[in-house]
């Protein structure tokens, strides 16, 4: 479903950081991620979850090796078909994105109506989305009226609602508490359980080590380990160059404070796109 | 891609964007204007050459008894020096030149005057005697004037040779300064909604980032993305252009039609229709100007 074969990402400096520092962006990583599959990405910031993300949508694109989904290479498409590659992508973000304006049932619907299905299509399908992340009956709220978790849902329930077949979530419980932070990864699992590919890029190790799913740990952009049923913290020992063993943390050592006025951008935001 | 849904953002664009849509609209409707009329001045040229270049003729004046032209020493045109102009004017070297011509004698000129200025105190105190008599000549081709006007100007008995379309071109080109002008306010007022159409679009897509940046997740085409921006755009540009039509519309109608036309009716003057003539075109380059500047404008602050 998702192959990265050799991917090099390295962020221009001058343009993005206006400073020396290269950002390590991804460095020759190769991994598959297989249809059907619930992949957590943990490392710590800048380590390269968001780039990842970003390569697979095409945000952006690889300074080196290839990046496949869904068995197309997504160098190769074509300017115009990129919207055709993202509608079989659906996102979540940590910060939910609703349009404030527009009540539940709109937001889902906003969707279905960017890639013009028609309005009875979007009558009948709303609902059914909207009850498989569990917000029955709350089709007529505005988003400021509903709890962050509830919120998550709907912001769910909108990535789904073209049915695609990725689904990738970052870091989607960042601002949940942990009860309902389950409640959203139990969603995640019915989606996953339908036959979605999800990604998700997770600081949250409690859920990582309660799912027991796959775990690919990025560390300053290269795949430290891929566990089949992993915890966020590897058990595995790492043997260092100088010979010794220790447990390595998935947060340990590798966070380094950004350089002021450097800090590292916010995954996907067009919110700071426009001058 | 549904048609109601993109106009839905339109609505939703202009509503959110309304002064600067405002002002978009303004200054189109101020550029198209100016455009508008200096098109206009330079319909009513076209239309006052075709009524008075078929009417306008080389004027013969004979020499009168005060005159101090050079051919008149001799005081006022006798029977043989007029009978000689006649005959020159019949020869065989002008006539290929003269499409026909008329002798006026000083009573038909003051006819002429009194029918002219019949409003004016002028036409009782004028008397026969102070106007000159003179021979009226049409010419085939009113460009070749120059030959008339040297065969004659230095016959006896000739006072002076006026070609009434030099009277005319001083019009029209009081008339071309005009529209001229006009054309130059043009130029800087469409420049300015060109950039004012641009900053709108740019403002537009700015405070609609969200929507866009949703849409392009679930895989909106760049046509459906953009073209509620574009739409705006040209829907301001689109009412300044009709707004410019109906005030030229006014202007044509109760100035033209109902003041100027009645007062000069011996002019010819150009009516509303030529508005409509002129309207289609002001509409469609508002229309062109705006979308044209708001997809270079979506192309840079728009990505997909």
């Amino acid at each position: 479903m998702i192959r990265f074969e050799n991917v090099t990402m390295v962020y221009d400096q001058k343009s993005r950081l206006g400073s020396e520092n290269a950002r390590p962006g991804l460095d020759d990583v190769t991994i598959e991620i297989d249809r059907g599959d619930f992949a957590f990405l943990v490392g710590a910031s800048g380590s390269g979850k968001s780039t990842f993300l970003r390569l697979i949508l095409r945000e952006i694109v690889a300074t080196g090796g290839s990046v496949h989904v869904a068995g197309q290479n997504v160098a190769r498409i074509p300017s115009w078909r990129v919207p055709k590659l993202r509608r079989g992508i659906g996102v979540v973000f940590q910060d939910f994105r609703l349009l404030p304006q527009k009540n539940v049932f709109e937001n889902v619907a906003f969707a279905m109506q960017v890639v013009g299905e028609s309005r009875s299509a979007i009558r009948d399908h709303v609902p059914q989305v909207l009850k498989l992340v569990g917000l029955e009956g709350k089709e007529k709220r505005q988003p400021d009226e509903l709890s962050g978790g509830e919120q998550q849902r709907v912001a769910i329930a909108r990535a789904i609602a073209n049915k695609p077949q990725i689904l990738l979530a970052d870091e989607p419980t960042g601002n949940l508490d942990p009860a309902t932070s389950v409640g959203i990864m139990n969603v995640l699992d019915r989606i996953n359980q339908n036959g979605t590919t999800v990604l998700m890029a997770t600081h949250d190790d409690g859920i990582v080590n309660s799912m027991r799913r796959r775990v690919v740990e990025l560390s300053l952009g290269k795949i430290m380990r891929d566990e089949v049923a992993g915890e966020y913290t590897s058990m595995i020992p790492v043997i260092n160059q100088d010979g010794t063993r220790e447990l390595r943390q998935a947060n340990h050592g590798t966070w380094q404070k950004p350089p002021a006025g450097s800090q590292a951008f916010a995954p996907f935001d067009t919110e700071d796109d426009m001058p | 891609m549904k048609l109601g849904f993109i106009l839905g953002e339109v609505g939703t664009g202009l509503r959110r964007n309304l002064s600067m849509v405002v002002s978009v609209v303004l200054v189109t409707f101020i550029s198209l204007t100016f455009v508008g009329t200096a098109a206009l001045m330079q319909m009513q040229i076209t239309q006052m050459k075709g009524y008075w270049y078929d009417k306008v003729q080389v004027a013969i004046y004979l020499c009168g008894e005060h005159n101090e032209s050079s051919n008149c020493t001799e005081g006022a045109v006798t029977e043989g020096q007029r009978g000689e102009i006649e005959s020159m004017l019949g020869s065989s070297a002008v006539k290929p030149y003269v499409d026909n011509f008329e002798y006026e004698s000083k009573e038909q000129a003051l006819a002429h005057f009194q029918e002219q200025f019949e409003n004016s105190s002028m036409s009782e105190t004028v008397t026969a005697e102070q106007l000159p008599e003179s021979f009226r000549v049409s010419l085939v081709d009113p460009e070749k004037y120059q030959i008339i006007k040297e065969l004659f100007s230095s016959t006896d008995g000739v006072d002076v040779v006026v070609d009434q379309r030099e009277l005319l071109e001083k019009i029209f080109s009081i008339i071309n300064i005009a529209s001229f002008v006009a054309i130059g306010i043009a130029g800087v007022m469409i420049l300015c909604a060109v950039l004012l159409v641009g900053t709108t679009i740019r403002l537009s897509a700015y405070l609609r980032r969200r929507e866009t940046g949703i849409m392009r997740l679930v895989g909106a085409s760049k046509s459906s993305l953009q073209l509620p921006f574009v739409l705006e755009g040209i829907i301001a540009a689109l009412v300044g252009a009709l707004l410019a039509s109906g005030v030229l519309w006014a202007a044509v109608r109760f100035l033209v039609d109902e003041k100027l036309a009645i007062e000069y009716k011996d002019t010819a003057f150009i009516s509303t229709g030529e508005v409509l003539i002129v309207a289609p075109w002001l509409i469609l380059l508002g229309v062109v100007l705006a979308g044209v500047s708001s997809l270079v404008t979506l192309r840079r602050y728009l990505k997909v």
